[in-house]
């Protein structure tokens, strides 16, 4: 049995641009500004259920529709409409689609915004990891116990892309892909940008040295915001994609391992680097998807090994060992000067 | 809420809260003596239910064989995990995080490899083959032969430990270890012995701990890992430092998750389904705002760190 190699390819570029979204935002949290964000799922959780609303909710109203209650006696009903609406409607699916990352975008940053109150109380290294983990779980078990957000544990079925009305499902797939890869794209160019500005180095201070930042007459406090604000910003348009490419939004997905997974890329990357944490996403992406061919064809070979399990053993045995081995990643955080500092050195060592 | 459904919340209060008293002292230690919040504590309960439902499936259904095989199985992986992953990690100096992160990842690890396991050998949810007896019935409670191993063991676990701690050499060595390392470097005692039988004590009783669980329950890969943010919980509201604290704080997780549940639902309505978000809101509101727990309230209980 042999695989379908373009639909491979591109399931895995799709994945990769979400994941390098993902990773690219962890990087700027706790790489560039040392917010250990233990809660990453959470933040791209936020992008998946604005999705399962806005595209339950505000699709219907955008198509001159009525609004069918999705869960329950009206839920096959409901998504007949919305997948009739995303194939016939192209206006409105791509409407429907950048309102969905602009709204995601936006609550996403001002959830992080708020988060970072949390920051400025917690004192203790790692209490705060703990607090935004566990935040997290809280919340996800109360969209699992709500109805109105995503139906509850049922979740939110028929979320397709914003191509589903091309009629062909490869060529949709394919457009979703270079979407996803260019958003990524664009993702990593700012965050390139940010970390060489003035900002970005006041980020690296602040992670350096509070203490030097504050004395320097810095609002770290308010810096720390800030980040948090575009980290969650890209956390939460990275769940969007995430839930479209999935066509399925449930709060089974946006679980700690998924935050490990972010984890390991940017640690396998190197701190601090962006670059990096598109190798770290890459490379976690293939092997995310070498396991689940494997185990797919291990299953229809016969061979009783779930080798899916050996996904997780894999990659807590590469965090382990960038941890001891190469604790600077694959491609470390180079310094990056200012003229003026160049001026400086040449003039010092002229001297 | 009837009387019934009153008393078995309190029964089950009582169980639970001694699983995580005996789960939470052991993370506190290794909190104290190797400063380390050691998430994969939770593989270390997961280790010790899976090693008694084997042990009780082929060997023996013995409770005493039963909970030894755990102990000893557990403190050995524990010890393991220190020698391989974590003292080479504190050589090189690592940040709090790294080490916190490498203990996700030791757990992660270990989970996947008891899903492994228990999937090849078809372990899943699995009871452990002690015979279970009916020692007290009336019309409200029925206690059995497991209320009266979980129990009692549990707190006499507890108690045992806390002797150790304050009356042997070895704990007062390890009380100087938390105290002050490299004083207690300086002073001759020798630091390296001491984190290992640590290791050793930590794990054991968190295999001990796994074992009774899955005695009271079931045993799956995820029970430790279902266990654990309630006992962070526990150890949180005893401040992270004390042993009285951690027990206390220990019963009043397992008595929000039981007894006030129980409450919220019957007068509230709140769904079960929300139980497992309870001890994580404790979580979260203890460290905003008393990140001390309530060591300064308790009486007698100035913790490890004196």
């Amino acid at each position: 049995m042999n695989i379908d190699l373009t639909a491979t390819l591109i399931a895995l570029l799709t994945y990769f641009g979400i994941a390098a979204l993902m990773a690219i935002s962890l990087n700027l949290e706790y790489g560039v500004a040392g917010i250990p964000n233990f809660g990453q799922a959470f933040f791209v959780s936020i992008g998946a259920y604005t999705a399962a609303i806005t595209y339950t909710r505000l699709l219907p109203l955008l198509a001159g529709q009525s609004f069918i209650n999705p869960c329950g006696a009206t839920l096959a009903q409901a998504l007949q409409l919305r997948s009739d609406i995303m194939r016939t409607m192209p206006a409105v699916a791509l409407g429907n689609f950048v309102i969905t990352l602009l709204i995601a975008a936006v609550v996403g940053g001002i959830i992080g915004y708020l988060t970072s109150y949390v920051i400025l109380r917690l004192k203790q290294e790692w209490y705060l990891a703990l607090v935004l983990l566990v935040g997290g779980e809280t919340v996800r078990i109360f969209v699992r116990g709500y109805e109105p957000v995503i139906c509850a544990s049922n979740g939110i079925s028929g979320i397709a892309g914003p191509f589903a009305w091309i009629g062909n499902t490869q060529a949709a797939s394919i457009l979703f892909a270079l979407l996803v890869l260019l958003l990524a794209a664009a993702t990593f160019w700012y965050s390139q940008k940010l970390v060489r500005s003035p900002f970005g180095r006041l980020l690296k201070a602040v992670r350096e040295n509070e203490q030097v930042a504050l004395g320097l007459g810095k609002n770290v406090a308010r810096v720390r915001a800030q980040v948090m604000f575009i980290g969650s910003a890209i956390a939460a348009i990275a769940g969007v994609l995430f839930a479209l490419n999935l066509g399925f939004v449930s709060t089974n997905d946006y679980v700690v391992n998924m935050t490990l997974d972010v984890w390991v890329m940017i640690v396998l990357g190197g701190l601090g680097s962006s670059r990096g944490a598109l190798l770290g996403a890459l490379i976690i992406t293939v092997l995310d998807r070498l396991t689940a061919i494997t185990a797919i064809q291990f299953n229809r070979s016969g061979i009783e090994l779930e080798f899916n399990y050996v996904r997780y053993i894999l990659f807590g045995m590469i965090l382990l060992l960038v941890l001891r081995f190469r604790p600077q990643g694959l491609l470390p955080e180079t310094p990056f000067t200012t003229p003026a500092h160049d001026h400086l050195v040449q003039e010092s060592a002229n001297a | 809420m009837t009387v019934t459904l009153l008393i078995d919340s309190l029964l089950r209060s009582l169980q639970v809260g001694s699983l995580y008293a005996l789960m939470a002292i052991g993370l506190t230690l290794t909190m104290n003596v190797v400063r380390l919040p050691n998430f994969a504590h939770a593989e270390y309960i997961t280790i010790g239910a899976y090693t008694a439902l084997v042990v009780s499936l082929g060997v023996s259904s013995n409770p005493v064989i039963v909970l030894g095989a755990a102990f000893i199985v557990t403190a050995l992986v524990a010890l393991a995990s220190h020698l391989t992953v974590f003292r080479p990690l504190e050589k090189q100096r690592t940040s709090t995080y790294t080490m916190l992160l490498a203990s996700f990842a030791v757990g992660l690890i270990l989970r996947y490899i008891l899903f492994l396991l228990a999937d090849t050998f078809e372990l899943f949810d699995k009871r452990i083959q002690i015979p279970l007896e009916i020692w007290y019935r009336s019309n409200v409670m029925i206690l059995t032969n497991i209320f009266f191993w979980v129990v009692p063991s549990s707190i006499g676990l507890v108690i045992a430990l806390s002797l150790l701690l304050n009356y042997t050499p070895l704990g007062r060595e390890m009380r100087a270890l938390a105290n002050n390392f490299d004083l207690a470097r300086a002073i001759g005692i020798r630091v390296n012995r001491v984190v290992n039988l640590t290791w050793l004590l930590v794990g054991g009783l968190a295999g001990v701990a796994g074992a009774l669980l899955g005695i009271y329950t079931s045993v799956n890969p995820l029970t430790g890992w279902f266990a654990i943010l309630p006992v962070f919980a526990a150890a949180i509201l005893g401040g992270l430092s004390s042993f009285p604290g951690t027990i206390l704080g220990a019963y009043l997780v397992a008595l929000s998750e039981n007894t006030i549940m129980q409450i919220l639902n019957s007068y509230l309505g709140l769904d079960f389904s929300f139980k497992t978000a309870i001890p994580f809101v404790i979580i979260i509101l203890v460290l905003l705002f008393r990140p001390r727990g309530f060591t300064e309230l308790l009486p007698g209980s100035r913790g490890l760190q004196r």
